[in-house]
Order: structure tokens, then C-alpha cells, then sequence
């Protein structure tokens, strides 16, 4: 039989007395938590114990007895050996240092006492630091299931036994009373006066902050701003969803309920510090940005570049019109197309002329919003920017949609040039007998698709490649305005600054192994990886949701379906 | 060897297999090849009635020949769209005429189109045409020629390929619809719009309805519609030999060959031809699923 004792490294040193502690269910093992010193009441002691019991939920008993040797006391075994008389139990640990060496020498009586020293019994004592213990989480974390209901490991039990006993390592060593413990100490509360008074102080504020929430939501939530066109507006505007995506975080953070468990302390605290981030990175764009006229220099320099992009488009477009490359298309469709896209470009250009005197106002009050936070001006300037590719866009889609058409005809006009149809019921393609006429006018499209196919579809990529350039800026600052609202900040300065807080398994050290007497362990935490840390604890955000992959998008492209930077998967429809 | 295995004399085999019998299951005894049979139910053809049937072949081939002489014609500006239309014209009707005449005496049980339908079809095929000249005029323009002919020579050859030989009455999809993309491409090298037209119309009749009128023609009065089609691929390699001598010879040795040297290749083979057939072929449903009653 291998009996396993978890000690605390703190009661190395500890004077002689009673060892506190706790056998795990169903195992040989125990988990020494306290050392109660002589002299003691037995039944104060008892009266203690099953006070902690009442406020931890741990069932914490006397395990044994631990003698120190020391010149005062001598033929304390004896004394020991009647301790457990007092303390009825079934197990009875007799722990002892002697003088000279380094280990402990260990003794289980088991009663009643009928198999006493009959079996030869080994012990490993496994050293543990009872603060990081406790104050550490192991990981994975694992989910709410109820008690009994699965069998944890015994590590885990150990942990959850340690972390629970905490009242009983609120008794100071200092205090006055019946009772002295030695366990671990916490350097005293004095140092957390300011941490106190900080409690104190946002109980208030957070009701105050939660209060204008509530008014901030109803406010959205009105009749006149969720009519259709706005609705669907403020979808399609990337500020405006992290308007709402900020508004959540800040309910989160200040709701009125205290964290409970471990995960929900966390996404508080993490929120919470990329919120104080996210508003002190925008505090400063500010400040560099209102700066030695930075916005005005900026807005005169907007609309040359937008008039400039129009002009490189013109180009584009003439030199599309002639023999791009050497092709040959279809000279009258590729002037039709061309004329129309060089009409929509001179829309493009006479809508600029009217918004340029306003362009600096826009501005002005725009990079106001970084006040907020950086995400915000960063959402804002993804926003400025597909307002004024908007040409681009434009042409993509009618790009797409035609080449898409032509596509989808000539797939269907191929099946009819075969003599094939598709079968929507079966979903498979059968044959069919047309009659002469769709024969005849079934060819005749198909011929005039097939040749003017090549034509389309240069002009489609062009403006794909074109729409792909704008999609790629927007999407590098969806990312970081993502990676600002969703990077667990707290979680990863925890783990860089007490590695012990975020646990992942343990691993043992040996301490010394003298023939004769027990193994003695050292468990030491195995910090949980940095990737670990960001995957577990990051914010769920939209682009948690992966986005179309490589493939799918190449195949969207080919097909001509519409492509969009960010395709929000969980569009919160009510 | 047990008493059970021992071929008694007394006891005869039967080729049942629910009997428990005192032979092998690969049993079978001398009576196994009484039941081969040799070339079951073949045809002994005769040459002159292949030599019919082969016309049919010839006749589509002088078809083809024919739209090329008249696309020659008109691309050489020696044919005028007028002339090829109102000829189309006058020729369409006669046959429609013909078609009709023909219909009543074949007495299918399936409903005949009405003549407002024909009408109607008419109306679609000149319109779209019409209306798409233009069109299919600049279709090719920055296509290279020899693309558009390659293109155009594959696609009469899938026309021949995939031609209906046996009943050209419902034309297949896929022969018509080359046949018609060929004439497309290769009208759309024509110098004017309603060369175009001209030439697609042409089209129209020669490759969707003439196999219409032929099929009628040949259920009606098997013996004069051969002789017609031997007039068609006269008229097929003369024509040709008018624009082009060379292509001409081609196409009448092509002709000779088909019509004539192929039924007497067959006909030679057929003495050794040698099916056989017997028990050990699978079953085959002689009954005819649709008088099941049910």
C-alpha cells in the first residue's frame, strides 16, 4: 500500500502538534492543510473544525499528530500515541522530524487496531506551497458539473480541497485565541487598504455606469432608429458595430453581481483592461492627431488622393476599351462597358467636388470618436474608407453579376446544348427532349454567351482585383480593431507575472530518497502556455467565427459571387 | 469416395439444383453441348437494302456539303441574301406543304401539331434570328479565322457523328444544336447582317426540318425517298464541284465509299460471324413489362 501525504512547506518548521487536514474519498491520500500547536482544548479544537467545515463545504478532520523535536519535550511519543485515543479515527498519521536528518519518519496506525504494523506501508510525501495552491486554477478548466457526478482526478481534488479550505488560513498567527495554527500567512491586510477602499468606491460607480447603459440601450432600442433602412445601415457600418459590441463588453463589466467563478472573473478582468487599453491608446491618437494641424493637412491631402484614384481608374478603363494585353474581345460590348463604367466614374468624381468643403468638419469631429477608444476611430476610418471606394465597389458587383449571370446561363445552355436538363426534384442531371424552337434559340444564346464570355470576365478581374486591394485594408483593420476588443491582456500578464496562477498539471521534484525512510517529492506548477492562455481566455468576438476559407473564397471568385471583408456569422437579428 | 458420391447407373442426372443428387455441383454430363446455338436470330442482309439504308448516310453528308457550297457562295459575294431568302422561302413552304400532305395518311395515335403552333414556331425562329443578326454579325469579329473554321469543322463533325441515322424525325439535341452552332460561327463571318439572317435560315431548314420531311417522306414511300436522297448527294457533289473542284472529288469518294463499299464490306463479313449462344448465358425477361397486368 502506497499512502500519499500532500504537506504543506510551511509546516516544515512548525512546532509539535496536531496535523489538520483531509483524507480524499476513495483514495490513500491525504492533504495536510494546517498544524494545530500545543497546547490545545480537545474539544475547541473539535468546535473549530467543524466551524471551518460549516463556512469552506470542506471536510476538513484531524489527520494525525506531527512532533518537532525540540529540547523541552521528551518521551512525547507516548502522548502522541494517546492523542489519537481522543481523536477517534480510522486513520491515525504519526509525522515526526528527528534532529539530524531530512526527512520525515512516518507512522499509519490503522483503527481499530487489528492490522497494526502488519503490512509494510510506504510513504511519499509530496511538498507543496499551499499559497500558489490555492491560488492557482488548473487547466482545462473543467465544466459546472455537479459533485459526485463524475470522479475528478486527485490532483484536482487536491487543488479544489486547498483553494476551499481558505477560511481556515484566515487565522493569524497573531491573533489571541485558544487555538495556534501554523499554515500558510498572508503578509496582512493592511497593504490592501487601498484595494478595499477601491471596492467600496465602484459599487457606485458601477450602478451609475449601468444605470446610463440601460438608458443608452433603450435609447437604441426605440421605435424610430430600428426602421429598415437604418437598420440595415448600421449592420453594414463597421462603427456602428462596435458600438454595440462596446455597449455589451461595458454591461458586462459593470454588471452589479459579483464575479463567482473563475472563468467569469476572468472575461470581466479581461474586458474590463482592454477597455482601459483600448481608451488610453485612443486618448493618445488624440493627442497626436489635434497636433500641429495634422487634420487639415490630412483633409486637403484626402481629396487629391480620391481625385487621383478616379484618374488611374479613367486609365484603366481606356486602356481596358482597346486591346488590353494583346486580347482580343468583343469590340462592341467592350466599348459599351467601358462607356458605362466611364459615365459611373464621372458620377463618382462630381459627387467628390460636393463633399470636398465639408471634408475637414467630417474629420474633426470624427477622430473625436478615438476618445472612446482607438477600436472606434479605427471602425470609423474602415468606414471613411469604403464611402470612398465606393465606385469600386460598384463596379465589382456589376462586374460579378454579370459575369455571374453569364455564367449560370452558360452552365444551364450547356446542359440544353447536350440535351440534358437538371432535375430539381432529384437533384441530378437527366435527359430531356426539347422541342426545335428551344433548340434553336437555346444555341443561338449559347453562342453569343460563349463568345462574349472572355470579355466579361477580364473586366470582372480587373475590378475583382481592384475590390480584393480595398477589402484587404479593411480587413487588416477589422483585425486590429479585433484583436484590440478581443486580446485577453489580464489573463496573459497573469500568466508572464505569477506563472502559478494559471496552472497546467504539476510535475514532481525528488527530494531526497534515503533507503529507509519515506520519498519526499516537491510539486512545482507547470505554468500554462502563452497560445493556451490567449485561446482560452481571448473574448469571444465575431471573428472568433472563421471566415471563408482559402478555397471557398477562390471558388466564390471564380463563380462571381459577392465578397465581403467580413462576413459577420452572428448578426444579432432582435 | 462415398457410397452417396458413387455415380449409380440407375440413377439419371437433372440439372436441378433442390434435389439432393449423387453427382459434384460442377456436374454436367455429354447432353451439355446439344443445347449451343449458333447466330441466333440474325438478319441475312442483302446488299441492295443496305445500299438503301446507306443512302440515308450519303444523303446527310451531301447535306453538310451543300450548306458549305452555299456559305462559299455567299462569302464570295456570288449569292445574294434576297435570292437565298426567298428561295428558303418558297422551298420551306413547298415542303411544309408536302409535310402536310403526307401527315393525315400516317395516322399516328399521337396528336398532331396544330397549324397555329407551326405558325408560331415559324414566327420565334424568324424573329430571334432576325432580331439577333446583328448581333451574331460582330459575335467572331475579333475571333481568328482559322478558329472559327476549326470550330466550325469539329462542330459538323459531331453533327455527323451524333446524327440520328435510324429515325431523323425528332432530331437529336445534340446534332442539331452542333449543326446549328457551326452555322452560327460560320455565318457570323458573312459581310452583313442579313447575311446573316440568309444564312441562318438556310440553316434552319437544312439541318432541322429537311430530316423531318425525309422521315415522312420515307414512311410514306420508302422506294422514291431513296432515289431522292441519291438526287441530294448528286446535287451535293455537284454543287461542291462548282466552288470547289478538289473538295468535290473528296466528297464523291467519301459517297462511293459509304454507300456503295461499306453495305459490300458487311455483307462479305457476315458469313463469319459466329455467336454463339446457351444455358450458361444469363436470363433474359422475354415478357414485356408494359402487359403485365397490375
Amino acid at each position: 500500500m502506497v499512502l500519499k501525504v500532500f504537506f504543506p512547506q510551511c509546516c516544515n518548521r512548525a512546532d509539535s502538534g496536531l496535523l489538520v487536514g483531509r483524507w480524499l474519498p476513495g483514495r490513500d491520500t491525504a492533504v495536510v492543510l494546517a498544524v494545530i500547536h500545543y497546547p490545545f482544548i480537545p474539544s475547541t479544537v473539535k468546535q473549530y473544525l467543524q466551524q471551518i467545515q460549516g463556512q469552506s463545504q470542506v471536510p476538513v478532520e484531524v489527520l494525525g499528530s506531527w512532533s518537532m523535536p525540540s529540547e523541552k519535550q521528551e518521551g512525547l511519543d507516548s502522548f502522541l500515541r494517546d492523542l489519537s485515543t481522543i481523536f477517534p479515527q480510522t486513520r491515525w498519521l504519526q509525522v515526526s522530524r528527528e534532529m539530524g536528518q531530512t526527512g520525515f519518519s512516518c507512522q499509519l496506525l490503522q483503527l481499530p487496531p487489528e492490522k497494526e504494523e502488519e503490512e509494510e506501508d510506504r510513504v511519499i510525501f509530496v511538498h507543496y506551497d499551499q499559497r500558489k495552491v490555492m491560488l492557482s486554477q488548473l487547466h482545462p478548466l473543467e465544466s459546472p458539473a455537479l459533485p459526485g457526478c463524475e470522479e475528478p482526478s486527485e490532483l484536482r481534488q487536491m487543488f479544489w480541497t486547498v483553494a476551499h479550505s481558505e477560511p481556515l488560513f484566515l487565522k493569524d498567527k497573531y491573533d489571541e485565541g485558544p487555538l495556534k495554527l501554523s499554515h500558510w500567512q498572508s503578509e496582512g491586510r493592511e497593504a490592501s487598504i487601498l484595494v478595499e477602499l477601491m471596492k467600496l468606491a465602484s459599487t457606485p460607480l458601477c450602478l451609475l455606469l449601468a444605470w446610463l447603459l440601460a438608458a443608452w440601450s433603450w435609447v437604441t432600442s426605440t421605435r424610430l432608429l430600428n426602421l429598415s433602412p437604418l437598420r440595415f445601415l448600421s449592420s453594414k457600418l463597421s462603427s456602428c458595430v462596435q458600438l454595440s459590441y462596446r455597449t455589451a463588453h461595458m454591461k458586462t463589466v459593470t454588471s452589479p453581481h459579483t464575479a463567482t467563478s473563475h472563468t467569469h472573473f476572468m472575461r470581466k478582468a479581461n474586458v474590463l483592461v482592454s477597455l482601459l487599453l483600448d481608451v488610453s491608446l485612443g486618448l493618445l491618437f488624440i493627442s497626436w492627431l489635434y497636433r500641429e494641424e495634422r487634420l487639415a493637412r490630412l483633409a486637403s491631402a484626402l481629396l487629391p488622393a480620391a481625385d487621383r484614384v478616379s484618374r488611374e481608374l479613367e486609365d484603366l478603363l481606356q486602356w481596358l476599351m482597346g486591346a488590353p494585353a494583346g486580347l482580343k474581345m468583343n469590340r462592341a460590348l467592350d466599348q459599351v462597358l467601358g462607356r458605362f463604367f466611364l459615365y459611373h466614374i464621372h458620377l463618382w468624381i462630381s459627387y467628390l467636388r460636393l463633399l470636398a468643403p465639408f471634408l475637414e468638419v467630417i474629420l474633426w469631429y470624427g477622430g473625436l470618436s478615438a476618445a472612446l477608444g482607438l477600436t472606434f476611430a479605427l471602425s470609423l476610418l474602415s468606414d471613411m474608407l469604403a464611402l470612398l471606394t465606393f465606385h469600386i465597389y460598384c463596379f465589382y458587383v456589376y462586374g460579378a453579376r454579370l459575369y455571374c449571370m453569364k455564367l449560370y446561363g452558360l452552365c444551364s445552355l450547356w446542359r440544353l446544348f447536350r440535351g440534358r436538363k437538371w432535375n430539381v426534384l432529384r437533384q441530378r442531371v437527366d435527359s430531356c427532349c426539347y422541342d426545335l424552337d428551344q433548340l434553336f434559340i437555346g444555341t443561338l444564346l449559347f453562342t453569343i454567351l460563349l463568345f462574349l464570355l472572355p470579355t466579361t470576365a477580364l473586366y470582372y478581374l480587373v475590378f475583382t482585383m481592384l475590390r480584393l486591394m480595398v477589402v484587404a485594408l479593411q480587413g487588416v483593420l477589422h483585425l486590429s480593431v479585433d484583436l484590440i476588443n478581443s486580446f485577453p491582456l489580464f489573463a496573459l500578464s497573469l500568466r508572464v507575472f505569477t506563472p502559478y496562477r494559471l496552472a497546467e498539471g504539476v510535475k514532481f521534484r525528488v527530494l531526497s530518497d534515503e533507503p529507509g525512510t519515506a520519498l519526499h517529492l516537491l510539486m512545482e506548477m507547470n505554468a500554462l502556455g502563452l497560445g493556451e492562455v490567449v485561446q482560452t481566455y481571448r473574448t469571444p468576438t465575431y471573428s472568433c467565427y472563421p471566415p471563408d476559407s482559402w478555397g471557398a473564397l477562390l471558388r466564390k471568385l471564380f463563380v462571381g459571387e459577392l465578397v465581403y471583408p467580413w462576413k459577420h456569422k452572428t448578426t444579432k437579428t432582435d | 469416395m462415398g457410397p452417396d458420391i458413387a455415380p449409380g447407373p440407375a440413377v439419371p442426372w437433372r440439372k436441378v439444383l433442390w434435389e439432393r443428387q449423387p453427382f459434384p455441383d460442377n456436374y454436367v454430363d455429354e447432353r451439355f453441348l446439344e443445347e449451343l446455338r449458333r447466330n441466333e436470330g440474325i438478319r441475312q442482309y442483302r446488299y441492295w437494302a443496305v445500299v438503301k439504308e446507306a443512302v440515308l448516310v450519303g444523303q446527310q453528308l451531301s447535306c453538310v456539303a451543300i450548306f458549305i457550297t452555299l456559305w462559299l457562295y455567299m462569302e464570295q459575294g456570288l449569292l445574294s441574301p434576297e435570292a437565298l431568302l426567298w428561295t428558303s422561302l418558297i422551298v420551306g413552304l413547298l415542303g411544309y406543304g408536302l409535310h402536310n400532305a403526307l401527315r393525315p395518311q400516317l395516322g399516328s395515335d399521337r396528336k398532331p401539331r396544330t397549324h397555329l403552333a407551326d405558325l408560331q414556331s415559324a414566327a420565334i425562329f424568324l424573329s430571334f434570328t432576325f432580331g439577333f443578326s446583328p448581333v451574331l454579325k460582330t459575335l467572331t469579329e475579333s475571333v481568328s479565322t482559322d478558329t472559327v473554321y476549326a470550330m466550325s469543322a469539329l462542330m459538323l463533325l459531331a453533327h455527323l457523328v451524333s446524327f440520328p441515322y435510324a429515325h431523323p424525325s425528332p432530331t437529336g439535341s445534340l446534332s442539331l444544336n452542333a449543326a446549328l452552332f457551326a452555322s452560327v460561327c460560320l455565318a457570323s463571318r458573312l459581310p452583313g447582317a442579313l447575311h446573316t439572317f440568309a444564312m441562318l435560315s438556310c440553316a434552319l431548314l437544312m439541318f432541322a426540318l429537311w430530316p423531318c420531311l425525309l422521315q415522312s417522306i420515307r414512311d410514306h414511300a420508302p422506294g422514291p425517298s431513296a432515289w431522292l436522297c441519291v438526287g441530294v448527294c448528286l446535287g451535293g457533289v455537284g454543287g461542291l464541284g462548282s466552288r470547289w473542284p478538289g473538295g468535290a472529288v473528296l466528297l464523291a469518294l467519301a459517297l462511293v465509299s459509304v454507300i456503295l463499299l461499306c453495305p459490300l464490306l458487311l455483307v462479305k463479313l457476315q458469313r463469319h460471324k459466329d455467336n454463339i449462344q446457351g444455358p450458361w448465358d444469363e436470363a433474359e425477361i422475354h415478357e414485356d413489362l408494359c402487359k403485365v397486368p397490375y
